[in-house]
């Protein structure tokens, strides 16, 4: 099977990934002018407070609209074997629909691998923003 | 007669089925899940597939609860029908077997995990069916390669 492209955030809270096909582009924090989504927050962590981030990672949100997920660290894109993508055991699967799997590393150290679907909701659609679409 | 693995989790001694017991390995390395439980904090990779790890301090509410990524000195993976649990522990002491009249009705603890105690080397330790706790969370299937 071919390798599995992941876009890899090196988050002090933990590292996580999405897949690179759902990445529309990586770009400076500073040239995404509305509230970068914190996706690790948004699972039940605890919200990033460290210093500000330098990029934001844009992937396709509802209804084809960019949303942005805040990196907390360094990112990297690296190929990873199939066999390294482990899915959650049903137990836990169940209740984290928002993570797809766990990434063994070859240091043997584990990352998260985010299913963008379940953490882009239309609930991340800024307020308002839904109310003018349905009137138009 | 019953087989028991004992274990120990700072001063807490607990004994478990030797039969659900499939493999004891070294230090675990495993990552905590933001929406897991206290009991279930997290997956630990083990034989190419995702497990479940759990936290016996937090079940048993004593002793100090694991971080993420280290694990214990030693790690118990065990078999719950088509579930799999890394328990990483203190240690592991000598599998024993006992007969069935050794194992006396659980007067320390009463939670449904609690299903007797034992005498062991002096202790009185806490034979547990860490099965139980996957009760609550019911999988629909087992984990298998992504």
């Amino acid at each position: 099977m071919p390798p599995v492209s992941i876009v890899q955030v090196h988050d002090p809270r933990v590292r996580w990934g999405v897949r690179a096909s759902g990445v529309v582009r990586i770009i400076p924090a500073t040239e995404w002018t509305t509230p970068a989504v914190d996706a690790l927050a948004a699972l039940g962590a605890l919200p990033w407070t460290g210093a500000r981030t330098r990029r934001v990672i844009v992937v396709r949100g509802a209804r084809g609209r960019e949303v942005a997920l805040l990196a907390a660290g360094p990112i990297d894109i690296a190929d990873v074997d199939p066999a390294s993508v482990l899915a959650l055991p049903a137990q836990l699967a169940d209740r984290a629909p928002q993570i797809a799997a766990i990434i063994v590393a070859p240091d043997a150290s584990l990352s998260l691998l985010l299913e963008l679907a379940a953490v882009i909701t239309p609930d991340d659609i800024v307020v308002g923003e839904e109310l003018c679409q349905s009137r138009s | 007669m019953r087989s028991l693995v004992p274990i120990t989790i700072d001063a807490t001694w607990v004994a478990v089925d030797m039969a659900s017991v499939r493999e004891i390995g070294g230090p675990l390395t495993w990552i905590a899940l933001p929406t897991a439980s206290a009991s279930l904090p997290g997956v630990a990779a083990w034989r190419g597939r995702a497990v479940a790890v759990t936290d016996l301090a937090a079940v048993l509410g004593a002793g100090e609860r694991l971080a993420s990524p280290a694990g214990r000195l030693r790690t118990l993976y065990m078999q719950f029908g088509a579930s799999t649990l890394a328990v990483p522990v203190d240690s592991v002491r000598e599998p024993l077997v006992v007969p069935d009249d050794d194992v006396r009705q659980a007067r320390i603890r009463t939670e449904t995990f609690c299903i007797g105690e034992v005498d062991v080397e002096g202790h009185t330790t806490l034979v547990v069916d860490l099965g139980v706790l996957l009760d609550s969370y019911r999988p629909a299937v087992a984990g298998v390669p992504y």
